[in-house]
């Protein structure tokens, strides 16, 4: 039941290591008690061992034989001894020896890590006595904390080993008792058995005694049975009997641990309260001690110190005794010197008072004689104060009349500003009238010279008329003097002039865009059937120089992509129509939607769009010949920006000035042109391909988007009107004086004098004639009367008849 | 004021203390003076004229110029007399609050004060006319807990189901339910049976004689209190009773069915449960497995303890099953009879819980089997810091398993494995596993056939250890120096 003796063994093998081998009770042994006491004793032993070896250390040198070497197997016995005992009677050895050690550490560690950490060592020595102590303290009391819990918990590691053990010992009884019932219940079945076949044997006997030997042998076995269960239940009984005692033993030895426990807590506890109060008392003491030393040292240092001051305050005082003396010298001297320089300046000073002083008289004469001057002069001055007093009155009041006619000037100064604003206010408003007025004159003039116009024409296509019909008449009578008075043939002259109608150059001037595409339209048509068109051409391109073949075919192109300006209605209309009239036609339409009207419109579209190609190609493809036309373009570009800039620039000038205007933009259109011309001849042949259909209407906007402006612009300048030319007016009417050349005047002139003198004869002869009638009529009037006269009666009366007298003619 | 007066008695001696007594007056009393003598002359009836003059007089000890007190005294006074018809407390000014308090008796009812009176004081006097001993700080500092839950735990301890009336609880628990955190209870008393038959040798052996009687030998039901309690925390039960010395029956700890339900199904409910202990209740298998159904996924729940029980490698599997299912901290399963299996099913659990910190398997028998199982999960665990594997029997092929658990292990901070055979070899094993080691803290090994070298070897380890520990937690920046210093240390000693 008791492992100890194996477990003594154990024990000694470990009590071997401590010097003095304990006899007696081991600490292995199941009995707490016996441990305890055990224990005791060890902890006593290792007192004395402990307390025999320390007198060694301190006679030794510390690093050598210090008891902490690892070799020394002792240690830890030494260390957990006084721990273990809680008795610290011993610990102020204890921390003695403690200090050597670490103290011999300090030493060494220095020397290992080097200089490096010289500061921090420094610092470190400074604290390391109370410092030292601390960490003495700490760790002493934490392995004493550590030991006295191990200390305490002993005693439940104890109870758990002996519960352990318990715990086996009790499953081996508990298995040797349930075979022990195992084997009970299979020998007592087997008696059972026996017994129960014996009662079968039994009921077969039929003799009595028989039976009754069978019962008996029966009720022995019976007896038998029962006393054996009977033994093992007084056995189970005592066993119950021995757990019972058990358990009171125990309970009793629970007690007893648990009272261990307390006292061993209890010893703990006050164990622990004394060290700590001890460990305090000592690192106070440390404290203490350094704080002493620390003292000292700074009262040595202190002192060090006043003394220093002291030889340095007498030294400062011997200097300063010198000082005083050479000072006193210097004053001395100084009061000496100061002296004579005193007297001097005395007396200097003295005479100094005595010049003063005559001048000090002569300063009062002169004052007195300027006092008298003065008051001389304050008279005076008083006087001319009065004076002046009264000069200020008229002053003044001279003041108030000049305020007052400023005054009236102020008033008549506004009023007249009034009346010059109500003057240039009825001035500007003549004056707007009057640019009214200029305006509607100009409008009459305009008027009357549109009338002076149609007058003029119409005067004009009157006298042409008159003229023509004199020349035709002329020319008829030149015929009958030809045929009748001559009889010669009569051949009619040029008469080129008299085709023409109307003022001369008036056709040429303006010509709608539409006659320019019928032109132009035509022109091609023509051109290919011959090249005679080159005279139109000529005529047409002269200002613009461009190919009619370009523009034809821009305008084509144009026809065939911006169809959709033209009304349905129209195209429809234009569908049977042939082709070239049918894009007049569709062009007319594109153009009034377009809103181009004149011819100059219709050239400008054509350079745009002969402008965006060439931009166009100098942007895809750049040659150097081509940048040179780009660059070229540029300028012609800016040119004509300026251009149209120009224009309304000049627009607001007065219309005398739009003369000028027309002759400026005409050299620069002429300018232009070349250029661009050029430029449209060069690239005629790549013209119209180059012009891809679908930029079309990009180029199209872009030139209504540019088109709109200048047209705007030009709107006032239609209204303008086209000064004549007469310079061929003269010609042409001197021409028409011409008409009937002077060989045939000449002619008419000998005409006429042989006329003359024909008529001349014959004008006689008619005047005979005449004569000769009124001879005839007096004669026949003579005749009447003389009949009269002769048939009267009073002839009859009368005594001679006249009759008779006269032969009266008888008819 | 008053000295025209004493120098007409003519006794320095008196003057002088009566200057004194001056000084200790009130300042208020002196301008007051000619009141309350004024007042005293009709009272002291026929007194000396010249005494009423004095404040002090010297021949006679029980002489007082008794003063009139301030209308608000009287009315604490009153107050406190009659606080138990009509408690005023709220409405007063805080320094009456406390002279009030002050003067309160620790024996007013219950239902007077628990839920009006907050201040401590006036707690800490009612525990200390009740109790000589008072921990305060086990209540968590607050004298009223404390109170109510030593008076609860008082009540319950010497509950007798069917004899004592319920109410007495549950009239309580109005009063206490929001100040009681814990209910530790080291004994429940089984009801009393009157008609107590004759025992006999017989009877007292046998654990099936309860059977017939179970339905009677159950213990009070803490269901109803348990709900009734917001803040409760903390359950520590004991079902047996105490002091039972010789007249020991084991029906007097009989943990029965029923209650083992009623527990269980109590808190399972209790959903603020932080720490449950039921220990030395005789509770085998079957009855930690409905407890720890109940247990399972209980939001709160930390720590668990079934020390001292009947619990054998079912139970544990159990507990394991728990490890998986909640947040447990702390689990302890001392003095139980688990096993081989059941270590190594809580050794399965503990390879990959993340919140269980300490494990105690003390007193068990789990041997090698479950000891290496242990320590295998130990080398996955990140968590563990606390072991405690005493008197398990183990020996030396754990010892090995644990010294490589050593190199590997980061968190474990303490270890026991007292009371096993781990023998002279595996103590060798486990050194060299210890040098290998930083963390380890606490390394027991007592009475573990370990040779005294390595024993002490190891205690030096372990020292470093905490020095470094303590450097680490003391200044963290310097860690790196004071490894060095520790290393040299080492090397030194």
């Amino acid at each position: 039941m008791n492992p100890s003796v194996s477990l003594g063994v154990l024990e000694q093998n470990a009590e071997e290591h401590v010097s003095t081998p304990i006899l007696g009770p081991s600490i292995y042994s199941d009995n707490p008690q016996e441990r305890i006491q055990a224990r005791r004793l060890r902890i006593a032993a290792r007192l004395e061992a402990r307390r025999r070896l320390h007198v060694a250390p301190r006679l030794l040198t510390p690093p050598d034989h210090s008891p902490w070497s690892p070799g020394f197997l002792q240690c830890p016995l030494l260390l957990q001894a006084p721990l273990r005992t809680g008795s610290f009677l011993c610990q102020p050895e204890w921390s003695n020896s403690l200090e050597l050690p670490s103290l011999g550490r300090v030493c060494q560690t220095r020397e290992a890590l080097g200089e490096y950490l010289d500061g921090k060592k420094e610092s470190e020595e400074e604290q390391s006595k109370s410092y030292k102590q601390k960490e003495e303290s700490r760790l002493k009391l934490a392995k004493l904390l550590l030991c006295g819990t191990e200390l305490v918990t002993n005693v439940q590691v104890a109870v758990d080993t002996r519960e352990v053990h318990r715990r086996v010992e009790e499953e081996e009884i508990k298995r040797q008792r349930i075979e022990k019932l195992e084997n009970e219940v299979k020998t007592s079945q087997d008696k059972f058995d026996e017994i129960t076949s014996k009662w079968e044997e039994g009921k077969q006997k039929r003799i009595p005694q028989d039976l009754w030997e069978v019962l008996n042998t029966q009720q022995l076995h019976c007896a038998g049975l029962i006393e054996d269960k009977n033994k093992l239940i007084s056995e189970l009984q005592q066993e119950l009997k021995i757990k019972d005692d058990q358990y009171v033993k125990d309970l009793k030895k629970q007690s007893d641990d648990i009272c261990l426990l307390l006292e061993r807590m209890e010893d703990q506890v006050k164990g622990m309260t004394k060290s700590f109060r001890q460990e305090l008392q000592h690192i106070e003491k440390a404290f203490e001690v350094e704080r002493q030393e620390l003292l000292s040292s700074n009262k040595k240092k202190w002192e060090r110190a006043l003394q220093a001051h002291n030889a340095k305050e007498l030294e400062y005082l011997i200097n300063r005794l010198k000082k005083v003396e050479d000072y006193e010298k210097q004053l001395n001297r100084q009061s000496i010197w100061d002296c004579e320089e005193h007297n001097m300046i005395k007396v200097k000073l003295e005479q100094d008072v005595q010049i003063l002083e005559q001048q000090l008289q002569q300063m009062k004469a002169i004052h007195q004689l300027n006092r008298e001057k003065l008051e001389y002069n304050f008279q005076v001055l008083k006087k001319r104060d009065e004076e002046n007093t009264v000069i200020k009155s008229q002053q003044k009041r001279k003041i108030n009349r000049l305020h007052d006619i400023l005054n009236n000037l102020r008033s008549k100064y506004a009023r007249q500003v009034k009346q010059f604003q109500e003057e240039n206010q009825a001035l500007a408003s003549d004056y707007r009238r009057l640019v009214m007025q200029f305006k509607e004159l100009q409008k009459a003039k305009r008027h009357f010279a549109v009338t002076d116009d149609e007058k003029f024409q119409e005067i004009w296509l009157m006298n042409e008329e008159e003229a023509k019909a004199l020349i035709g008449r002329a020319f008829d009578v030149d015929k009958i003097i030809h045929t009748h008075h001559l009889g010669l043939p009569w051949t009619a002259p040029d008469t080129s002039l008299l085709r023409n109608v109307g003022p001369l150059s008036q056709k040429r001037q303006r010509k709608s865009a539409a006659q320019v595409l019928e032109e132009v339209l035509l022109g091609a048509e023509e051109e290919g059937a011959e090249e005679a068109v080159s005279e139109a051409e000529s005529y047409l391109d002269l200002p613009k120089q461009i190919s009619a073949k370009t523009t034809r075919k821009i305008l084509m192109l144009l026809c065939d992509e911006s169809g959709f300006l033209i009304e349905s209605k129209l195209m429809s209309l234009l569908l049977p129509l042939e082709t070239s009239e049918c894009y007049l036609l569709r062009l007319d339409a594109i153009f009034s939607a377009l809103g181009i009207e004149s011819e100059e419109d219709l050239y400008k579209l054509v350079h745009f769009f002969l402008k965006y190609r060439a931009h166009h190609l100098s942007s895809s493809q750049i040659a150097p010949s081509d940048q040179v036309n780009a660059e070229r373009l540029s300028t012609v570009s800016f040119m004509e920006q300026t251009s149209v800039v120009s224009v309304p620039e000049h627009l607001s000038l007065t219309s005398a000035s739009e003369e000028e205007l027309a002759e400026q933009t005409a050299p620069e259109g002429e300018a232009e042109s070349p250029v661009e011309g050029e430029q449209a001849e060069r690239e005629s042949p790549l013209s119209p391909k180059l012009i891809h259909p679908n930029d079309v209407l990009k180029v199209l906007e872009a030139f209504v988007m540019g088109l709109r402006k200048p047209r705007d612009a030009r709107a006032p300048r239609k209204m303008r009107k086209e000064e004549r030319d007469d310079s061929e007016d003269s010609k042409y009417w001197r021409a028409l004086t011409t008409v009937i050349p002077s060989s045939k005047q000449n002619l008419w002139d000998a005409l006429y004098t042989a006329l003359e003198k024909y008529h001349l004869v014959l004008t006689q002869r008619a005047k005979l004639l005449l004569e000769n009638e009124s001879l005839e009529k007096q004669n026949t009037e003579l005749q009447q009367l003389l009949r009269q006269y002769l048939n009267a009666q009073i002839n009859s009366e009368l005594q001679v008849p006249p009759t008779q007298v006269f032969r009266v003619p008888t008819k | 004021m008053q000295d025209p007066m004493t120098l007409g008695s003519s006794q320095s001696s008196v003057s002088t203390q009566e200057r004194h007594s001056a000084a200790d007056q009130p300042l208020p009393s002196t301008p007051q003076a000619s009141k309350p003598l004024a007042m005293t002359l009709p009272a002291k009836s026929k007194a000396p004229n010249f005494r009423r003059m004095r404040r002090v007089i010297a021949e006679d000890a029980e002489w007082t110029l008794a003063i009139v007190p301030l209308l608000t005294e009287l009315c604490i006074q009153h107050i406190v007399r009659n606080f138990h018809n009509n408690p005023i407390l709220k409405q007063l000014l805080p320094e009456h609050q406390q002279k009030v308090l002050s003067h309160l008796s620790p024996d007013l009812p219950l239902a007077v004060t628990a839920n009006l009176i907050d201040h401590e004081s006036y707690w800490q006097r009612c525990c200390m006319q009740r109790w000589p001993v008072c921990h305060v700080a086990k209540h968590g500092g607050s004298w009223k807990r404390m109170f109510f839950e030593r008076y609860l735990e008082s009540l319950l301890k010497h509950f007798i189901p069917g004899t004592t009336d319920p109410a007495v609880i549950l009239d309580l628990l109005p009063l206490c339910r929001n100040y009681v955190r814990r209910i530790q209870v080291d004994q429940f008393l089984p009801p009393v049976r009157l008609p107590l038959p004759p025992r006999t040798g017989d009877q007292s052996d046998s654990g099936s004689e309860g059977e017939t009687e179970e339905p009677v030998m159950d213990h009070y039901q803490l269901g109803e209190l348990v709900a009734g309690l917001s803040h409760l925390e903390e359950l520590d039960l004991v079902y047996g009773v105490k002091d039972c010395g010789m007249n020991f029956e084991w029906n007097l700890f009989l943990f029965t069915y029923h209650d083992c339900q009623s527990l269980a199904a109590t808190i399972k409910v209790c959903h603020t449960l932080k720490i449950f202990r039921l220990t030395r209740s005789r509770v085998d298998d079957d009855k930690a497995r409905i407890l720890i159904r109940g247990l399972l996924d209980h939001p709160v729940l930390e720590e668990l303890d079934l020390s001292h029980n009947l619990i054998g490698d079912r139970g544990a599997r159990g507990a394991a099953k728990l490890l998986m299912h909640s947040r447990l901290r702390v689990l302890n399963l001392a003095n139980n009879q688990i096993r081989g299996p059941g270590a190594q099913a809580l050794a399965h659990a503990l390879a990959h819980n993340t919140s269980l910190t300490s494990l105690n398997l003390r007193l068990n028998y789990i041997e090698d089997e479950g000891g290496q199982a242990i320590a295998h999960a130990l080398q996955t665990n990140k968590c563990l810091t606390t072991l405690h594997l005493g008197s398990n029997e183990l020996s030396e092929p754990t010892a090995t398993l644990l010294s490589q658990v050593f190199t590997i292990n980061t968190t474990l901070t303490s270890l026991n494995l007292s009371c096993n055979h781990i023998g002279q070899d595996g103590g060798k094993q486990l050194l060299e596993g210890i040098l290998d080691n930083k963390t380890l803290l606490e390394f027991d090994l007592r009475l573990s056939d370990i040779a005294q070298e390595s024993e002490y070897l190891i205690g030096q380890a372990l020292c470093a250890n905490r020095e470094a520990a303590r450097q680490r937690v003391l200044n963290p920046s310097h860690f790196i120096s004071s490894i060095t210093a520790s290393s040299l240390e080492n090397s030194m000693g």
